[in-house]
């Protein structure tokens, strides 16, 4: 038996719904959860809270400041190569 | 520029969104942010001309990302103000309940947020939702078991739809 089946069977709301809303479910596993999702409460509610979350951490992402690129760039350069000491 | 200096930021240089988020929820300041995120890739540079190169950079720069933020960071960074979250509140009459709650949100709000989890989760969520490991991969950079990382992840996420579910019901007021 597969193990993401094996785990979906156990019941799991938290470890489900962060499998399930980070994609990393099989699409045979999807489809079976998406059916108990209907009929769960549980991992219904588990979802809805992992999808809302997941989204306000998208959303939290910070543009790179302006000049940190060059920043890194030259300073690299400035690191010796083969060997990697620094001059 | 050397071939070997050139060649390391054409493949690392993608990464810098990566790098600098993650030292964002590492280190309080902008700052030290930025000074963490260059020294990540200093490391980094050091660390590929003088063993093997990786296969994907991700991973790799948000490990040495991690290590030098624990070895070198932490005893500079102060416990945050605590944020009170209301775990788990209800999300209902609305439309479009993620957009409203997020627009009425701004960054530093949401930043403020993701600093009031334990950093475990913080950097679960970090990894995962922000710079799109796996949960595999992001369980290999933090040392833990997979299981471990879902967990820190979906407790994080749970608790920043809190503060959503929050700001739903203000905007709803």
């Amino acid at each position: 038996m597969r193990s993401w089946w094996v785990r979906l069977r156990r019941h799991d709301p938290e470890r489900n719904a962060a499998e399930y809303v980070s994609g990393e479910l099989p699409r045979r596993a999807i489809r079976w959860f998406e059916t108990h999702l209907l009929d769960c409460e549980d991992c219904w509610r588990e979802v809805l809270l992992g999808r809302l979350g997941r989204a306000a951490a998208e959303d939290a992402r910070e543009p790179v400041p302006r000049g940190l690129r060059d920043r890194v760039r030259a300073s690299v350069q400035m690191t010796g190569g083969a060997g990697g000491e620094e001059r | 520029m050397t071939n070997d200096q050139d060649s390391f930021l054409r493949a690392t240089m993608g990464a810098m969104d990566l790098v600098y988020n993650l030292s964002r929820r590492l280190v309080r300041s902008r700052e030290e942010a930025e000074d963490l995120a260059q020294d990540t890739y200093l490391a980094a540079f050091r660390a590929r001309t003088e063993r093997r190169r990786p296969q994907r950079v991700e991973p790799w720069l948000a490990t040495i990302c991690l290590n030098l933020a624990r070895s070198r960071y932490r005893s500079r960074s102060r416990r945050p103000r605590e944020v009170a979250l209301e775990e788990g509140a209800a999300v209902v009459g609305e439309e479009d309940p993620e957009g409203a709650a997020l627009a009425s949100l701004d960054r530093d709000a949401l930043h403020l947020a993701m600093w009031s989890l334990p950093e475990e989760q913080r950097v679960a969520i970090t990894l995962v939702d922000l710079a799109g490991l796996s949960t595999a991969e992001a369980a290999r950079v933090m040392g833990t078991p997979r299981g471990t990382v879902l967990s820190r992840l979906h407790r994080g996420r749970r608790a920043l739809a809190g503060l959503l579910g929050s700001a739903v019901q203000e905007v709803g007021r």
